[in-house]
């Protein structure tokens, strides 16, 4: 035992260099390309923003963000930011909190459930931070960063009441959060025009949580529906997630956007946005169904048996036994589809709509910045966009997979 | 266990009430087209103005117009995201002469592929989106075109010092053209015996940034968007005095607005808007003198303004039918200016597009905007 | 005995009817949705004037394709060819690169070497948080269209002729006399896969080293060379001439077609190395350990221990990333490369049927998908065969 909890000694600089660059010729020559690699890179990134002129970026910044939305309108955006902050605050608290009982429960202490320092969650969020940061430093008034502020406000107390939050009053919260979105959605939606004229990267974000949303209750309906024993269901279930999963999604918002007029009774004429979240819906759970078939088959058969050996009826196994198993290992794989949702959606640009990337074009195409290869400008801070949100995701997916210890029964 | 199954549920249920929500919306603009698809017959047969599209935009309260967003001078997206240019003026003067408020437009954004299924399915009112007058559009894609807003013609951009004089002088280089529309097949049929190879972009942006950094030697298009696009080439580049228009004009590309098939009494009313702009500029009425014609003795500026005329039996107001209120010349005046402002406003000499009236002069002055008298 | 009840449930409660109403209602149900989605669909073509059918196959496509010698008077059909010739051509060049850059990165993510890992970890958490779409615009717009225009290509070595249109390599003619040639190097590969067999059953019984890819290689090179030197020059090397603005010889590829490539290689290489990196450490530690006590080198271990049991892991999500590269080539539409999906939108835009068209290149992309999945699934079978 004394072996075991003796504190390893931390090499000191050389020898840690020895052993990570220097150890051999084959390692030293690797560490001198890479080593002049990186530098090469760092000198060129360095460069670019050195000399680079981001005014396309400053004055198109409402353009990047929320599209053709109307200018006087924009305070539905602030508010609506605002409920989506306290949202993720309370999600984050619940999840603190539940892992926190857990441990609690179990008395394991999962690395990192206990929020190692006041810091970590800068060390977590921080390409979250960063892109915030940048879009800061890129706007004229105040404005912007007051609501920023708030939000950051209110996501932070949001986690603190959650966290503090009686266990016995935790179900209220539960009820707070689809009440809290649905607010959310409303601000946005009530301006009197729908969401017909949504555009930017709040587009790319609510297509992204709409069309999850939406295919959710479809996926885990194909997902049983492939596991059933009836041969017919399962063979309209497995025919529709193979058909889906082997065409690419163009093809989907292609049939959206093109086709999908003469496919309803002549007097419904959905808009755009709303043919795109259409086939993104129709999309989506093909995929969201194999993730849930996934969280099925990590349920032990003999959950199953033990309920039917309780005299459960097939749906009450199915909904109190299975879905709330199957459903809590899928977590980490649907960040996983989300994250990829995410970045599909700039797939709505190539049909039309204005979306980030679509933007950058627009911005592009203004007589000031026409035809000037300023899309080494624009695309790279798109990018910065989309890479935060994933690369922060992903982390994040890890991190819930470890704390609700998914995986280890 | 039970507690997140009955919040998922939950969940759910919000998410079905926020669906028919929104499906609610879209069967009010539903009910609101249905009626449009039982007016078609009956505009078709007695072609009168009431009960057409006219009297639904009336109700709803705003028009629906199918734009462009990315064409400079046409129609294209503001940093502050509004459209501007001067296909959405004459949407905004539609809208001012339907409904007295040039704003209440919603505008789609539409590219060259959707623009024909839009306006088939009804998902607009009309379609004003540099679109080509073609017989094959007339007839099969089930548009009605009206008076042409702009006359224009396909040419080809190249760069001066490339040497290149004509058309033919192209051969054996690359071309860009943009894809899904009449350019494209304009370009193959006047390159048949040409070896070339077509480019084709789905986005204007993209294809400009081909042809700045050379990867093809010639960029066919209209001429007033090569126009639009000449002067503003990057400085960097060399500016405008880098490329070149060919004198060459290889197609006729009448650009104007366009309706349903079916609904005549719409058709007219769109016509006429366009018919007043021009009228407007012919009799000397612009944005800023339309209001101190109240005294005028002229009977055509008072008829098409509005104004009370002066006959046997007391004053009367000229109401030419269209089932617009008298005084909507006078609004859209107010609102756009008369097509010669309109002209100067997107895409006249002062603007960074730079064209001249050319063929869009009035046919007083050589060109050939004329509109049938208003009376 | 006659005192017990009827066992038999009442026939609503009776497993197998239930099963069966169930199904019946499935089945009605689908049914009824597809009516009515295809009564709509005929109601609204016929009412539009548009036609059901797919005569338009046969009209003309109108306009010429770049990178081919399509003419704008062939059909659509013929287009429709092209255009799944031209996704084709992504996917065989770019699959082999992307796997071995896609392996390459995965091992290097275990590096011990710490900067060499950096630079891995930094490849796989850049790429693979970006949208495909975004990497294929930059890729056209700030790569390609950087190099020089196609007025004044640049030649490096005397071998290439790249500009930002197309990139020309060098590429084999066959001479008069070709056809004999290249018979003999095809016997010559048939020989050889006959002794690869012949020496994997050799090791197998007697368990000395097979060499089959010393012995292969050899029979095939050792053939060729004979048969070049008996021959007179039956194959040339055709290098890319300039000749005014025309180049001739060797192969071309389109700038577009690069852009794509390069950004979905890079893409999906990342996702490739991030499964590599996974299957490789969930091979059990004992084994590297057993390996190292064997004396096998680090290359050996790596090459006969970790990667075979590794592969068994991998392949099923790589796979996966395969059939997500064929259908991410759908993306060039962004830069204008005539591949299948661009080809579909050219004959929306020209008038052809909308519904048709898509359904048509949905089907082309299901029979990909179909195609590599079917492909890859005989290797899989083939692989747990050999691995006991």
């Amino acid at each position: 035992m004394a072996t075991l909890t003796a504190a390893p000694v931390r090499p000191p600089l050389v020898a840690w260099v020895r052993r990570h660059l220097l150890s051999g010729p084959l390692n030293t020559l690797l560490t001198l390309v890479f080593g002049a690699v990186f530098v090469a890179a760092g000198m060129a990134v360095v460069r670019f923003l050195a000399n680079s002129d981001f005014t396309i970026l400053r004055v198109n910044l409402a353009l990047f963000m929320v599209g053709g939305f109307r200018r006087d309108e924009l305070w539905r955006i602030a508010v609506a930011a605002w409920l989506l902050s306290l949202m993720g605050g309370l999600v984050g608290g619940l999840v603190a909190a539940a892992a926190a009982a857990r441990a609690r429960q179990t008395g394991v202490v999962v690395t990192g459930a206990t929020g190692r320092g006041r810091w970590s969650v800068l060390r977590r969020f921080w390409p979250f931070g960063l892109f915030l940061v940048i879009c800061l430093s890129l706007t004229e008034t105040i404005q912007p960063t007051l609501v920023t502020v708030l939000g950051i406000g209110l996501a932070v107390g949001g986690y603190w009441l959650a966290r503090r939050w009686p266990a016995s009053w935790r179900r209220f919260l539960y009820l707070a959060l689809p009440i809290l979105g649905l607010a959310a959605y409303g601000v946005m939606a009530s301006s009197g025009l729908g969401w017909s004229r949504w555009g930017g990267f709040h587009l790319n974000l609510f297509l992204t949580g709409a069309g999850l949303l939406l295919a959710f209750p479809f996926g885990i309906l194909l997902a049983l529906g492939r596991r059933s024993s009836l041969p017919v269901v399962k063979g309209i279930a497995v025919g529709y997630i193979e058909v889906i999963r082997g065409v690419p999604l163009i093809t989907l918002l292609l049939m959206g956007v093109f086709a999908l007029g003469f496919f309803l009774p002549s007097n419904l004429r959905p808009s755009d946005v709303t043919r795109v979240l259409v086939a993104i819906t129709l999309f989506e759970a093909a995929y969201i169904a194999e993730v849930v078939r996934g969280g099925l088959q990590a349920v032990p058969s003999g959950q199953t048996e033990a309920a039917q050996a309780l005299g459960l009826s097939p749906w009450k196994i199915t909904r109190l036994i299975v879905l709330p198993q199957a459903l809590r290992a899928t977590i980490p794989a649907m960040v996983g589809q989300f994250i990829s949702l995410f970045k599909d959606t700039t797939l709505v640009a190539a049909v039309g709509l204005g979306d980030v990337l679509a933007a950058s074009s627009f911005a592009n195409s203004q007589p000031a910045f026409n035809a000037q290869g300023l899309a080494r400008i624009t695309l790279p801070f798109v990018a910065l966009a989309f890479w935060a949100g994933s690369y922060t995701m992903s982390r994040e997916a890890k991190r819930l997979e470890r704390r609700l210890g998914v995986g280890e029964r | 266990m039970r507690k997140p199954f009955l919040l998922t549920l939950a969940v759910l249920a919000m998410l079905l009430a926020g669906c028919t929500e929104t499906a609610d919306e879209t069967t009010t603009t539903a009910a609101g087209t249905g009626t449009t698809g039982a007016t078609e017959t009956t505009a078709s047969g007695g072609g009168s103005a009431t009960g057409s599209l006219l009297s639904e935009i009336q109700s709803r309260g705003s028009l629906v117009c199918g734009v462009n967003e990315s064409v400079p001078g046409f129609g294209f997206r503001g940093a502050d995201g509004t459209l501007s240019g001067f296909d959405i003026d004459f949407c905004k003067a539609v809208a001012a002469a339907v409904l007295g408020d040039p704003e209440a437009v919603e505008y789609v954004p539409l590219t060259a592929q959707q623009r024909f299924t839009a306006l088939q399915s009804a998902e607009i009112d009309v379609l004003i989106r540099n679109t080509t007058w073609t017989a094959s559009r007339d007839g099969g894609e089930g548009a009605t075109f009206l008076h042409t807003t702009f006359y224009d013609g396909q040419g080809m951009m190249v760069r001066t010092d490339s040497g290149f004089t004509t058309v033919e002088d192209l051969a054996d280089t690359a071309i860009c053209v943009l894809s899904g529309t009449t350019t494209e097949l304009n370009l193959a049929t006047r390159f048949a015996d040409i070896p070339y190879e077509p480019l084709t972009f789905e986005d204007n942006e993209v294809l400009q940034a081909a042809f700045v950094a050379g990867q093809c030697d010639g960029w066919t298009s209209d001429k007033s968007q090569l126009a639009g696009v000449r002067s503003a080439f990057p400085e960097a580049e060399g500016g405008p005095e880098a490329v070149v228009i060919l004198d060459e004009t290889f197609s006729k590309e009448p650009l104007g607005p366009a309706v349903r098939d079916g609904d005549s009494g719409w058709a007219q009313v769109v016509d006429w808007v366009v018919n007043a702009t021009i009228l407007a500029e012919e009799l000397g009425i612009d944005s800023s003198n339309v209001d101190s014609f109240a005294d005028t003795e002229d009977s055509s500026i008072r008829r098409l303004l509005g104004l009370e005329i002066e006959g046997d039996s007391g004053p009367t107001v000229f109401d030419a039918g269209l089932g617009l209120d008298p005084a909507w010349a006078a609004n859209v005046i107010r609102a756009v200016g008369n097509y010669g402002e309109i002209f100067a406003r997107n895409v006249g000499p002062d603007t960074p597009l730079g064209l001249a009236r050319g063929l869009n002069d009035l046919w007083t002055n050589g060109g050939l905007m004329y509109a049938p008298p208003f009376r | 005995m006659e005192n017990q009840p009827r066992t038999r449930p009442s026939f609503w409660r009776d497993v197998r009817v239930i099963r069966l109403v169930l199904q019946v209602v499935a089945v009605a149900a689908l049914a009824t949705a597809l009516y009515i989605l295809w009564f709509n669909l005929t109601n609204n073509l016929r009412r539009q004037g548009i036609r059901t059918d797919f005569s338009f196959l046969d009209q003309p496509f109108g306009v010429r394709i770049a990178g081919s010698d399509f003419r704008p008077g062939s059909s659509v059909r013929d287009a429709f060819w092209n255009g799944i010739r031209n996704t084709a051509a992504l996917a065989v060049v770019g699959l082999p690169i992307l796997t071995v850059l896609g392996v390459v990165v995965g091992i290097g993510r275990l590096s011990r070497n710490w900067l060499v890992a950096r630079a891995a970890s930094l490849y796989v958490e850049g790429l693979r948080n970006l949208p495909p779409l975004l990497l294929i615009v930059f890729a056209f717009q700030a790569v390609i269209l950087r190099l020089p225009p196609a007025r004044s290509p640049i030649t490096p070595f005397g071998w290439l002729v790249v500009s930002n249109l197309e990139i020309h390599v060098p590429g084999l003619t066959l001479q008069p006399g070709g056809g004999q040639f290249l018979a003999t190097v095809a016997a010559a590969v048939l020989a050889a896969a006959v002794v690869w067999w012949w020496r994997t059953r050799r090791q197998d019984r007697t368990g000395q080293p097979h060499h089959r890819w010393l012995w292969g290689l050899g029979i095939v090179a050792g053939t060729a060379l004979v048969a070049y030197l008996l021959g007179e020059d039956p194959v040339t090397v055709s290098r890319p001439q300039l000749e005014g603005r025309v180049i001739s010889g060797g192969f071309s590829g389109l700038g577009a077609y690069f852009a794509v490539l390069g950004a979905l290689v890079l893409y999906t290489s990342s996702h490739v190395a991030e499964i590599v990196r996974g299957s490789i450490q969930a091979v059990p530690r004992g084994q590297t350990e057993a390996a190292e006590a064997l004396a096998l080198s680090g290359f050996q271990r790596l090459r006969f221990v970790v990667l075979p049991q590794a592969a068994r892991i991998a392949l099923p999500p790589i796979i996966n990333q395969y059939l997500n590269y064929v259908k991410n080539t759908s993306l060039a539409i962004a830069v204008g490369f005539a591949e299948v999906t661009l080809i579909a939108f050219q004959a929306i835009g020209n008038g052809q049927p909308a519904p048709q068209v898509i359904l048509l290149l949905m089907a082309a992309y299901l029979t990909f998908s179909l195609v590599i999945s079917a492909l890859v699934n005989v290797y899989n079978r083939r692989l747990r065969l050999v691995t006991r």
